[in-house]
């Protein structure tokens, strides 16, 4: 088996790893699997973004978190969506400012698929603790990221900084 | 991007319209049929084609993820990680 090969083998093994990870930790820890898998994405976030740019802009602060997911070699592609009757891409809403955001290419949902497990379970949260502690951790105020639709070729979601 | 409904196999079901995440899809009464609205909303998710029972929804150029372990670029860029 030739080098690239052997790579192939063990991301797909890691991958199902996660998958059953995924589909496990919720039998056995029950309904706070996701609050714990969040917490854990969370810190995680935090830390990867201590180092980054402060800024209280939210577009600039979603281009600071993009960095910060290059720079740890983490495949997580994201862009920001305006629907046609939206007049900006940043809404105020009572709770604080609100973005939609599509992910694309993301691990955790082909780890999912690849054995037929569902999404929006406790490694959706993860990634979502990651993304909300690393615009916590840039902008300085308490975010949080929600899943709107969970796609076969990509995610909706609202990222919302609290006021 | 490009979305069409191919109108003989739509059935009516509303499945795609209730699943689309950006009201895409719209239902004409009259003809019973799913209709592409706002083609520009799209977030392409593939939601609406994965679920037409008849097949009906067919989409063109639109950003199709990358399978990762087979992908040569990222199975490079895990390295680290492996």
């Amino acid at each position: 088996m030739d080098t690239l090969t052997e790579e192939r083998a063990t991301l797909q093994e890691t991958m199902s790893f996660l998958g059953a990870i995924s589909s496990g930790i919720e039998d056995a820890v029950g309904e706070s699997a996701g609050s714990i898998t969040y917490v854990a994405g969370k810190d995680l976030g935090k830390r990867f973004a201590q180092q980054a740019k402060r800024t209280d802009d939210l577009e600039e602060a979603l281009a600071v978190v993009r960095a910060v997911l290059a720079e740890n070699q983490c495949l997580w592609q994201f862009e920001t969506f305006q629907p046609s009757d939206r007049e900006s891409l940043v809404r105020s809403t009572e709770e604080g400012e609100e973005i939609l955001l599509v992910f694309r290419d993301c691990m955790i949902r082909q780890a999912l698929f690849l054995y037929g497990h569902h999404q929006k379970g406790s490694l959706c949260n993860m990634m979502f603790g990651f993304f909300a502690g690393a615009v916590e951790t840039i902008m300085g105020r308490k975010s949080s990221l929600e899943v709107l639709h969970a796609g076969e070729n990509a995610c909706l979601k609202r990222l919302l900084i609290h006021r | 991007m490009r979305m069409e409904i191919h109108e003989q196999a739509c059935r009516g079901c509303r499945m795609c319209v209730e699943i689309c995440p950006t009201k895409v899809l719209t239902f004409d009464e009259e003809a019973c049929l799913a209709k592409v609205g706002k083609v520009e909303d799209c977030i392409a998710c593939l939601s609406c084609t994965y679920l037409c029972p008849s097949g009906a929804i067919h989409q063109e150029d639109y950003p199709r993820v990358k399978n990762f372990y087979r992908d040569l670029e990222f199975c490079g860029r895990m390295e680290k990680f492996l």
